[in-house]
């Protein structure tokens, strides 16, 4: 999809991963360009998650191979490269946010000063430094994550579900970020199952059942889909209809 | 208050239980496994032999002696060994070559008796002594010359511990190992367990640390509060402290007072090393739970017959032979050897029983930071 360009920064090549009888991703290939920030779309259980798992090299593929910057993965040396925001909160709940930030920050050899209060000004919670992250909102801890995923300005992001929980102001503000980064050249691959998010990306990515369905620009999309709506663009590229039946009549599974 | 939301309450929790086997199992069979254990213990550890040697005595008086302790009534069995020389005798039981000696000084109605024990073992001795005592109850007719006289006043002496220390002086030292291994054990299970549960270990994953860097990370800092629990330990065991009458509060005393002979910094060495193995153990052991109750559940399993078997409260000689092959392989049997050997007999480094010890607890140690270490990077769910 890109003859020429950057080369690529994430690539899948039939990239498989069963757990005993789910195939959770079976058979996906990718091909990520720096400075572009990508949308993976998909209902619950289409294999998201496991999907950047297998890409920032955190669990074995079944088969296929996972390339971050050219390098096969898993690989040790990559993950310094890798900003992964996981989509459980994955925080310390003990710890305060200053303390959380600079545990992760420190692990990412990136202990300076600046670059924690940077993002901990990027997602609000400079005030909030010294709190303990169990009494924070849940929202806030969301916030936290990201901030714990970007303090070392990775160039490769994954990000599984950042905005849930977000307010609509921050939210914004997060795209913004995003944009920024990707503008500075990081390649950002956001998973997400809320469409309206979709138009923020540059290019999406359509996954069910653990395979990309389709692929291509919002614009392109829709276009191919014959509609403005990319919910319903996806439920027809899933072979659905309005109602996400079956279009051949069926039974939904 | 509703009786069908309490009853729901209470079949949720069962059906919870449906469906936690480990739970179920320990739940059932973890008191039947203790409660054996301790039986196979108290009751496999009361036969054995006494290796007396007897100094000074006239022919006729070891005779006796014999023929007393070859009683069928007698359910353990002595085996007496005639020596001339007083010091022998003590140097015997200081070697352990044998348990008790019996020095016999003077003769008629001058004799003196003295039985000499290491002292390093109140409770088991005591019960030597009592046998020893009943055999020379029985002897008594060679011992004196005129039939129906009083025997002799025995003395006691022993070559570590004051004859009269109890049996706190033996127990206490070697509690200084085995708190710590037992606390940092949970206390790392759980919160690895934490990381394995809350996502953080994924996170930790997905940076470039290398689980070596993790482990070794989590020994330094449970070992950090290990040494502070045992120093604290310490004190509390040697010291003891006279609080005066305060206003209302009435004078007491903190602190044990127990004697001890050697270097409290060697036994601070032992604790540590099996702190880091506890740590390692506890990394390992946290894969096969899902809950922090299931760690818990890790005590009875791992920890007390750890407790039963390490020689704490039993010899780890006066096992049966099956138990004395397991109690081999745990690191608390090499623990409380160590902690024995320094803080009651006050063995250095120089000592080989030391030297031995600690090479197997370190050997050990490196076993669980392996384990450990190798369940880190198996796919977290
Ligand atoms: N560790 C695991 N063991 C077994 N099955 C798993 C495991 N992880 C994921 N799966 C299965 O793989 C499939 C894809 O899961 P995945 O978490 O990737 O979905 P997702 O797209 O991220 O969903 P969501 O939107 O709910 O986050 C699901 O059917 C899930 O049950
Ligand atoms: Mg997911």
């Amino acid at each position: 999809m890109h003859p020429s360009g950057p080369a690529p920064a994430v690539e899948a090549l039939d990239l498989r991963k069963a757990f005993e009888r789910i195939h959770a991703v079976d058979g996906v290939d990718l091909d990520l360009r720096p400075g572009r920030i990508y949308g993976l779309l998909g209902p619950n259980g289409s294999g998201k998650t496991t999907l950047i798992r297998l890409l920032a090299g955190l669990s074995k593929a079944t088969s296929g191979e996972a390339r971050i910057l050219g390098t096969r993965m898993p690989s040790r040396p990559m993950l310094g490269r890798i900003g992964y925001m996981p989509q459980s909160e994955a925080l310390y709940p003990d710890l305060s946010v200053a303390e959380n930030l600079g545990f992760f920050a420190a692990l990412q050899g990136a202990r300076t000063r600046a670059a924690i209060d940077r993002v901990l000004e990027l997602v609000e919670l400079s005030d909030r430094k010294g709190s303990p992250v169990l009494e924070l909102s849940g929202g806030m801890r969301r916030r936290l994550s990201l901030a714990c995923t970007l303090v070392h300005e990775p160039p490769i992001i994954f990000l599984d579900e950042p905005t849930v929980g977000v307010d609509p102001a921050l939210r914004v503000q997060f795209w913004a970020h995003f944009r920024r980064l990707a503008a500075a050249g990081a390649t950002i691959l956001v998973a997400s199952h809320v469409m309206d998010e979709a138009d923020r990306c540059d290019e999406l990515l359509f996954i069910r059942a653990g395979k990309v369905i389709a692929e291509g620009t919002g614009a392109e999309l829709r276009a191919k889909a014959k509609t403005d709506n990319l919910e319903t663009a996806f439920l027809q590229f899933a072979g659905l209809d309005a109602e996400g039946r079956p279009v051949d009549g069926s039974p939904a599974q | 208050m509703s009786a069908r939301r309490v009853l729901a309450v209470a079949r949720r929790i069962a059906e919870g239980f449906r469906r936690d086997h480990r739970s179920l199992a320990l739940l059932f069979i973890a008191p039947l496994f203790v409660t054996a254990l301790l039986g196979w213990v108290l009751r496999g550890s009361v036969a054995g032999t006494i290796d007396l040697v007897v100094a000074g005595a006239p022919a006729a008086l070891v005779d006796a002696l014999e023929s007393a302790a070859a009683d069928p009534d007698l359910d353990v069995e002595v085996r007496i060994e005639a020596i001339d020389d007083a010091d022998g005798a003590r140097g015997a039981v200081r070697d352990g070559d044998a348990d008790v000696a019996l020095i016999v000084a003077g003769s008629g109605a001058n004799v003196g008796l003295t039985i000499v024990t290491q002292g390093a073992d109140p409770t088991t001795e005591g019960g030597q002594l009592g046998v020893v005592q009943a055999l020379i109850s029985g002897a008594a007719g060679a011992l004196l010359p005129i039939p129906g006289a009083r025997l002799p006043e025995i003395s006691r002496e022993t070559i570590y511990l004051s004859p009269d220390a109890d049996q706190l002086d033996a127990l206490a030292p070697v509690f200084l190992g085995i708190f710590a291994y037992f606390f940092v054990f949970i206390l790392t299970g759980i919160s690895f367990l934490r990381e394995r549960v809350g996502g953080t270990l994924e996170r930790l994953l997905a940076t470039p640390v290398t689980r070596a860097e993790i482990v070794l990370g989590y020994s330094i800092g449970f070992s950090f509060f290990a040494a502070i629990q045992v120093v604290v330990l310490t004190l509390f065991i040697l010291a003891r402290v006279e609080v005066p009458a305060l206003g209302p509060i009435p004078a007491f005393t903190i602190g044990l007072d127990v004697q001890t002979a050697g270097s409290p910094a060697i036994a601070f060495i032992v604790a540590l090393l099996m702190a880091i193995g506890a740590v390692n153990l506890g990394i390992f052991l946290s894969t096969y739970a899902r809950t922090e109750l299931q760690i818990v559940q890790f005590i009875p399993l791992v920890i007390l017959p750890q407790a039963l078997l390490g020689g704490v409260f039993w010899p780890v000689e006066r096992l049966p032979d099956v138990l004395q092959a397991i109690a081999h392989v745990l690191p608390v049997t090499y623990a409380v050897d160590a902690l024995r050997e320094v803080m009651i007999k006050g063995a250095d480094f120089g000592s080989s029983v030391v030297q031995l010890d600690l090479a197997v607890l370190a050997g050990i140690a490196i076993l669980f930071v392996v384990l450990g270490a190798g369940t880190i990077k198996r796919e977290v769910a």
